[in-house]
């Protein structure tokens, strides 16, 4: 019995010595292994690299005139019905019906949009602005950039969403993404609520608001982002709307579109001063 | 705000070159030919964003005040001297940036 406990104290001291060199051992040999299987991981991925712009959007002129058919994309998406529940139905009549007599009134100041013209738009409004967008691909996280000061994080290493208790709304909203083939399924909520889409400027959805995206190459220059948006508290059945995004290839830089100052909107260069030109 | 089914033609020289976010400026002298002796009218031409504009082969430098300019813009509804900018060109009629024209 001694002996056999021995043996045990033994055995058990072994293990513990060989946990401490392992631990010792870890940290090259994790870095190593890490980065292969990492490489290997990022070989799997597509490649969506380049820069993009929703279609909406290409051939904008000087102006911001819309092409024909940027101005014919545009008005599908925001033209789409939602199926509001009658609730929701009736906010939404009583807000556009309100927005529509203040454009009547005044249609030379027409109702601004509600966000800060200083930083990025609340989603969804975040995926369809006159900017450019980067897809980030990365095994662990999906990173969208853009030049609207906007950035949206999909983790995509198999987390959950955090608790509720540990989430509040943010523009961008908590997202995590999975792969299926080469489509990236991503799943946000969260959200800040004031979204605009389809007159959503009208009405702030629920709490439950919830979209569920499907991104994908459909060619070499087109990428799609297919959103399902459900809110069971405002909507009789999700509702779906299909966003693409076309490669852009008058630029090769991402500029950022909004810097300026944070009670004016202006922040001018004014007669070329303050730039880096040699004349 | 602009009214999209009109369009003028304005003949002057630059006062202001704004280039900036959310948009850029043009503040442009207009004298009226009719009224010789009158001080000229600025308008104020709204522009695409600095990104949008450098897409199109413009720079922070490309109008400096004193160019002489002929802009083609929506006017605003309310009747003052301001507009969205649909082209821009010098005034022998070269167009600045790669594009002086509204998009197909």
């Amino acid at each position: 019995m001694k002996r056999s406990l021995a043996a045990a104290a033994a055995a058990h001291a072994a293990r513990v010595a060989v946990a401490a060199l392992a631990a010792i051992a870890v940290a090259p040999a994790y870095a190593q292994t890490s980065s292969k299987a990492r490489i290997e991981a990022f070989a799997k991925l597509p490649d969506w690299s380049g820069l993009w712009e929703p279609n909406v959007f290409v051939g904008e002129g000087i102006g911001q005139s819309l092409s024909a058919s940027g101005a014919q994309a545009g008005l599908a998406i925001l033209g789409a019905k939602v199926p509001f529940n009658a609730e929701w139905q009736a906010k939404f009549d009583a807000a556009k019906q309100a927005a529509d007599a203040a454009a009547a009134a005044d249609p030379n100041h027409p109702p601004a949009p509600a966000h800060n013209n200083c930083g990025s738009p609340p989603f969804i409004m975040n995926m369809m602005s006159p900017a450019i967008y980067q897809w980030r691909i990365t095994p662990e996280e999906t990173t969208i950039v853009d030049t609207i000061n906007g950035i949206r994080h999909i983790y995509t290493d198999g987390r959950p969403h955090p608790p509720k208790d540990e989430l509040w709304p943010t523009r961008a909203g908590d997202s995590i993404g999975r792969w299926e083939g080469d489509t990236l399924v991503v799943d946000t909520v969260a959200i800040k609520p004031d979204i605009l889409l389809s007159g959503f400027t009208l009405v702030r959805m629920s709490d439950q608001l919830h979209f569920v995206e499907r991104m994908r190459l459909v060619s070499k220059d087109e990428l799609q982002d297919e959103f399902t948006l459900n809110d069971p508290a405002a909507l009789t059945a999700p509702f779906k709307v299909t966003f693409s995004f076309k490669r852009v290839t008058d630029t090769n830089r991402m500029i950022d579109e909004t810097e300026c100052d944070s009670t004016t909107d202006r922040n001018p260069i004014v007669n070329g001063r303050f730039t880096f030109e040699t004349k | 705000m602009f009214d999209a089914a009109k369009s003028v033609t304005l003949a002057g020289t630059v006062k202001e070159f704004q280039w900036m976010s959310p948009h850029c400026w043009i503040q442009l002298l207009v004298a009226d030919p009719a009224k010789p002796d009158a001080p000229p009218v600025e308008w104020g031409i709204e522009m695409d964003n600095p990104l949008g504009l450098s897409r199109h082969g413009w720079k922070p430098g490309s109008l400096r005040p004193g160019d002489k300019i002929v802009v083609v813009a929506r006017p605003l509804r309310d009747g003052n001297p301001g507009g969205q900018v649909v082209s821009v060109t010098t005034a022998d009629g070269k167009p600045i940036g790669n594009t002086a024209e509204v998009a197909k």
